[in-house]
């Protein structure tokens, strides 16, 4: 049953995980990971989750001071697409092997050139770059442009069709003249592309992708069904030995970081949170400890195992797993291709991820800010950093809850190695013909 | 076909890639990769009758010492094979287990082979034509239930000197 589905899902994990559209997209959100965490710390400190706070510091800053703390959150969250869309070109100019910081560069140019630089100013439409572009609302069409902007622009190169220097000439000065061409093509097309959206009913590209694509794929992502299948696949992929993290990432991210984008403005604005599924609601309450949620079956290793070997990797493996590193569980236990943690490791994260949905939907826990906290943040912390209080407290119950669902599965596990270290001083030690004291390297 | 497997800190559960400092351990259960490969080391007839296992920092402290006393073990316990990973794509274990399974190799009467993925250039280069290295993914890659068949299946066929390891080489080692 496991080779068979082995054989069907592998083949598909294989192609997500080398399809260089995904990884470009999975890299390049990487260079806005650790600015929009900065962006996020300054968001913390003027909006922490204890009542009161804004104005018992209003006293001594006075009134207006959380605006100061507001303007690193606007320098990297409102501005997302932009690190988006040099990432993602930087990253698919690596995949196409053409030089990267200039696939970068013409992938921000080409998403600007069919940007309408217009805002509305009392009524009435002045020229400018709109902060709503270049937050979370370009980010879908800023992605088709990397990509359609580094395909021309490694088209013409493949084709030969560059500027070639005399022998002498400075490399860097040879790279700039040689990429004139390609990144002249990548503007001619999108500028050809701006003037046919002009004359469409949405008058421009960006309009048309938010309407069509990025709304309704949004939309299809922020629902219970989406998230729990993802999860499902990730852990089942993670379980064949594969970084379900990574293959599922790469499709789901996006999605989630920009659902996100869309809490954290509601956040800033003072509005209610409209999505429950995001980025924070995946890192912080799907798992405990890492994929598989396995801070629970550590405590449940702890708690309630007997044989030596397990106590031993518990005791280990609980500090990592605080801070969502579970390695040795997973190499160590082992997790990988052991069908009898199969079960609970896809079961959990499923059960947290329905509860915690439930629990935000029916207003027993708040929505997450989309302030984003790194996934090592450990566990009870995060959740009070990410939706006060309440979330920290409904972390703790789905912690304990997973700690339940492990024991059984574990304790099996528990069982047979408590009967192997029997049988190891017993009967093994004859057939072997050497004892645990053979296997000490201290008198070597 | 008595088995002895070599492991990092990392692959027996004893720490994660900062816990680089752990000492030479034998454990006589099967660990980590060791339980992961248990159906095919029933297909094959094989048993893994103990791990050794070494953090990075402590073999790259003193290699020579790590791999005489490594070398020393199997002489005590006396396994038919040695299987040194897999190693995936770890640098540092990757090559504790190339220069172990050479050395087992040479002064040992088990035969030992190596395990790690493609990542590991430096080390196939300068081990392959020695050692037989399998191929495997690197961590969190594709093929890990494929690679460990093929590690079983080796280990088999230099086991019983199966004059089908030449071609099984070709198909699975570097």
């Amino acid at each position: 049953m496991l080779q068979k589905l082995e054989s069907f899902f592998m083949p598909l994990a294989e192609k997500i995980g080398k399809n260089k559209y995904l990884i470009a997209v999975r890299d390049g959100f990487l260079l806005s990971m650790p600015l929009l965490i900065v962006g996020s710390f300054f968001l913390l400190i003027a909006n922490f989750p204890i009542p009161g706070w804004t104005e018992f510091w209003g006293q001594f800053f006075g009134e207006n001071w959380a605006s100061y703390f507001a303007k690193p959150t606007d320098a990297t969250f409102s501005i997302m697409a932009i690190l988006a869309v040099v990432g993602i070109g930087y990253s698919f100019a690596e995949q196409m092997k053409v030089d990267r910081l200039f696939g970068a560069a013409i992938s921000l140019v080409c998403w600007f050139l069919i940007m309408p630089y217009e805002i509305l100013f009392e009524e009435s439409v002045v020229s400018g770059i709109p902060l709503g572009w270049v937050g979370s609302k370009g980010i879908f069409v800023g992605i088709i442009c990397a990509f359609l902007a580094v395909h021309v622009y490694a088209w013409v190169d493949s084709k030969g069709w560059v500027i070639k220097m005399p022998d002498g000439v400075p490399p860097t000065v040879e790279k700039s003249f040689a990429a004139l061409i390609p990144a002249g093509m990548s503007v001619l097309v999108f500028f050809v592309i701006n003037v046919i959206f002009a004359m469409t009913p949405y008058g421009n590209a960006f309009d048309f992708v938010f309407e069509i694509l990025q709304t309704p794929l949004l939309a299809l992502g922020n629902t219970l069904p989406a998230m729990v299948i993802a999860y499902i696949f990730l852990h089942f992929f993670w379980f064949f030995g594969v970084n379900g993290g990574s293959v599922v990432g790469a499709v789901f991210n996006p999605i989630l970081q920009t659902l996100s984008a869309e809490n954290l403005a509601a956040f800033q604005a003072g509005d209610a949170m409209p999505n429950i599924i995001c980025q924070q609601f995946q890192d912080l309450f799907a798992t405990f400890g890492g994929a598989g949620s396995t801070l629970s079956l550590l405590i449940a290793m702890l708690l309630f195992c007997k044989s030596k070997r397990i106590k031993e990797l518990g005791k280990l493996a609980i500090i990592p797993g605080c801070f969502g590193i579970n390695e040795p569980i997973i190499f160590g236990l082992p997790i990988l291709l052991n069908p009898m943690m199969l079960i609970p490791f896809m079961l959990v994260p499923t059960i947290n991820i329905i509860i915690s949905y439930i629990c935000m939907s029916i207003g027993l826990a708040p929505i997450c800010t989309g302030v984003a906290i790194p996934w090592t943040m450990p566990v009870i912390i995060s959740g009070f950093l990410s939706t006060g209080w309440q979330g920290a407290v409904l972390q703790a119950l789905l912690l304990i809850l997973g700690v339940f669902l492990y024991m059984p599965f574990i304790k099996m596990m528990d069982k047979q190695y408590l009967a192997d270290e029997t049988k190891g001083t017993d009967e093994t030690e004859d057939e072997d013909d050497f004892s645990l004291d053979d296997l000490s390297f201290d008198d070597m | 076909m008595k088995i002895v497997m070599i492991f990092d800190q990392i692959q027996s559960g004893l720490g994660t890639k900062d816990d680089t400092m752990v000492p030479l351990t034998g454990k006589k259960e099967a660990v980590g990769p060791a339980v992961m490969m248990q159906p095919y080391l029933k297909e094959t007839g094989g048993r893994v009758m103990a791990c050794l296992c070494c953090g990075n920092g402590t073999y790259l402290a003193d290699p020579d010492e790590v791999s005489r006393k490594l070398c020393a073990m199997v002489n005590k316990v006396k396994p038919d094979i040695v299987i040194c990973g897999p190693a995936f794509n770890y640098a540092d274990y990757a090559a504790m287990c190339a220069r172990v399974a050479d050395d087992i190799n040479r002064t040992t009467e088990a035969k030992a082979f190596a395990a790690m993925s493609q990542e590991n250039e430096e080390t196939i280069a300068a081990y392959k034509d020695k050692v037989m290295i399998v191929k495997t993914p690197k961590k969190g890659g594709m093929g890990l239930n494929d690679s460990l068949k093929h590690i079983c299946q080796v280990a088999k066929a230099l086991a019983d000197g199966d004059p089908g390891l030449e071609a099984l080489k070709q198909n699975v080692c570097f």
